[in-house]
């Protein structure tokens, strides 16, 4: 399992790229898995969720800053 | 509870089983390490050894051993607990209370009592066991066997109540009046440093092959010898496994502080204190100051690492290291070795004769105090903001309010309270910024902080019991979609769904899951520093990072399927 996490991420030995990849050719179960899990990442990578909207961050450091300015008087 | 954050570490993490099995709940002290888990493994394989296998001792013996040294040191934590765990074992409040009040007039049997006499010697400020105290033990019928079983007993206290002080830990159990230490040692004091310099064991210890037993070969390759001190305990096969992978676990891997710093740490606890003078200050006083005044120890001592920029695992490395000093320290005693485990850390050559095969263990030393740290992108407007310039962290703060953002939805899986928690997280950051001194990248200093803030928030909101729960059963974790995915996802949705869907989805992950997908694949940060900031070693923290994936893979799969498309087709009309 921990190889499947290392062959997802590109960083697992030729020779157990070249098991896993023999073992792919005929499993379709697990074919769908790595390629399903890849296109997770793509698009999870690709979307950028979870944005901190600038106009949400801007108050909120201003806030911190004035503390920070009074703490430092 | 601590003065630790606590993370999630699942129902099936086995050291917790073990625990809620034998002691029948999970201990606050273990609670309180849970981020470094390796640090609890390493302690349940030794508690496993010495204190849940029945032996030469019972499990009932090996209590009372540990609750009378835990009332000679003082320590209220470790004594509730042992005074908790012997009435679990069948004995009434009353008898406790009468060994409390005076182990020498209650109702124990002569082999508890000599067992228990014995060990209070040990721990006794004049303390190193001669051979006299051994045969005196041995004609009150207590066998080699017996007597290793409690100096490892006496070595587990000394380990549980350090980790309790240093922790933080507040007792488990309603707090039971300690009785005062005089009543179990006129001559104790913390101050164990003392050992005799007399080589040679006073236990029988039949010798073992280095070449065939795993442990001792592990000892040899990390430190070119096997010291006397675990020579002496191989009647205990077994224990030697459990202190080996302690070693292993705890000391050996270079994550949080490197090698050469829980070396030294090591020592501090340790006889050769003369040979500390010249390293890490800070860190060693801290050693020094848990390891000999226990008493005088509080969080001001953790909140001066924290202020010096040490990452929350560093300290609590630094506290199980030292911790782990103190067991090593009490078996060295106890066992009469000569002290050369101690010097088998140190780069100079203290003794002639090991001079030559610490050579290899001085190598590995100076590989690790030698690393070039990668430069730190953030130094500069660091150093202007510890120079006065305080509008630069206007600067840092946008740099890293996204990262700081999303590790905090992470963990507290609420984008609302996220934001309230960045507040608290960028003002510690700037209070202890003074004192940061670039042990860590910035960065990854910042994103522990965040980590911190949202597990102290966490523990606020929810009971400490749903904590230790993920709410999923991992084990029983298979991925069930197997259908084939469309072959280009991203078109069938407009963005704005696309990010609501994976929101949802990760929103849906059990939180410890759903911190390490935010790092490393939404703010895509790199293994290395996801695992450091989180505490976790690489490989755990690459399993996590897996099983997180095929979770949420899980999660997205029926609006991907190629059969299933749901949802409105990016440029369709419905």
């Amino acid at each position: 399992m921990a190889e499947i996490g290392n062959y997802l991420e590109g960083e697992v030995a030729e020779e157990v790229r070249l098991q896993l990849e023999h073992h792919l050719s005929h499993c379709q179960t697990c074919t769908v898995l790595v390629d399903s899990t890849r296109k997770t990442l793509k698009i999870v990578t690709d979307t950028g969720s979870f944005d901190l909207p600038e106009a949400t961050f801007r108050p909120i450091a201003e806030r911190i800053m004035t503390r920070i300015r009074s703490e430092g008087k | 509870m601590s003065y630790f954050g606590e993370v999630a570490l699942g129902s099936s993490f086995q050291p917790f089983t073990a625990f809620r099995e034998q002691f029948g709940f999970v201990p606050k002290l273990f609670r309180a390490q849970t981020l470094v888990p390796r640090a609890i493994e390493a302690q349940g394989e030794l508690i496993s050894a010495i204190l849940f296998t029945d032996r030469a001792l019972t499990r009932a013996q090996k209590e009372c051993i540990l609750l009378a040294l835990a009332a000679a040191r003082g320590n209220a934590y470790c004594f509730c607990l042992h005074y908790q765990m012997l009435k679990l074992l069948g004995v009434t409040e009353q008898r406790l209370d009468h060994i409390a009040a005076d182990y020498q007039q209650a109702d124990l049997t002569p082999a508890t009592r000599a067992v228990l006499r014995f060990t209070l010697r040990l721990v006794a400020s004049d303390a190193s066991i001669s051979p006299e105290d051994v045969s005196e033990a041995s004609s009150d019928g207590l066998t080699d066997e017996s007597l290793l079983e409690a100096i490892l007993t006496a070595a587990l206290s000394r380990l549980l109540c350090s980790l309790s002080t240093g922790l933080g830990a507040v007792p488990d159990f309603a707090l039971h009046s300690i009785p005062p230490p005089e009543h179990f040692s006129t001559a104790y004091s913390d101050n164990s440093s003392a050992v005799d310099e007399r080589s040679g064991f006073h236990l029988s210890a039949p010798e073992l092959n280095a070449g065939d037993f795993a442990p001792f070969a592990f000892l040899r390759e990390q430190f070119g010898f096997v010291p006397n001190v675990f020579l002496a305990q191989t009647l205990r096969p077994d224990v030697l496994e459990a202190e080996a992978y302690a070693i292993r676990s705890l000391l050996v891997p270079d994550d949080a502080l490197s090698r050469a710093q829980k070396g030294r740490l090591l020592l501090a606890g340790g006889p050769s204190e003369a040979d500390l003078a010249a390293s890490d200050g800070s860190l060693l006083n801290f050693a020094r100051k848990l390891s000999v005044e226990a008493q005088e120890f509080s969080i001001s001592d953790i909140q001066a690492l924290r202020e010096q920029g040490f990452t929350e695992q560093q300290i609590l490395e630094a506290v199980v290291a030292s911790s782990l000093a103190c067991f090593f320290n009490v078996l060295q005693v106890g066992l009469g070795s000569a002290p050369d485990f101690a010097a088998m850390w140190t780069s100079k050559s203290a003794d002639p004769k090991t001079g030559a095969k610490k050579a290899h263990l001085s190598d590995s030393d100076q590989r690790h105090t030698d690393i070039i740290l990668p430069v730190d992108p953030d130094s500069e407007c660091v150093a202007r903001v510890q120079g006065g310039d305080l509008d630069v962290f206007e600067e840092l703060m946008n740099r890293h309010s996204q990262r700081v953002y999303r590790t905090l939805v992470g963990i507290l899986g609420n984008q609302d309270d996220a934001r309230d928690a960045m507040q608290d997280t960028f003002l510690k950051a700037f209070q202890h910024l003074a004192r940061f001194e670039g042990r860590s990248k910035f960065s990854t200093w910042l994103v522990s902080i965040a980590t911190n803030t949202g597990i102290q928030r966490l523990r606020e909101r929810r009971p400490m019991e749903s904590l230790d729960e993920t709410g999923f059963d991992e084990e029983g974790f298979r991925p069930r979609q197997v259908q084939a995915w469309t072959d280009d996802p991203e078109q069938l949705y407009s963005q704005a769904e696309m990010r609501s869907l994976i929101e949802s989805g990760v929103m849906k992950l059990p939180v410890k899951y759903r911190v390490v997908v935010m790092l490393r694949d939404i703010e895509q940060l790199s293994v290395e520093e996801t695992a450091a900031a989180l505490g976790l070693g690489i490989s755990a923290f690459k399993a996590r990072l897996l099983r997180g994936r095929l979770m949420l893979r899980e999660t997205l799969a029926p609006q991907f399927i190629s059969s299933g498309r749901k949802g409105s087709m990016k440029g369709a009309t419905i």
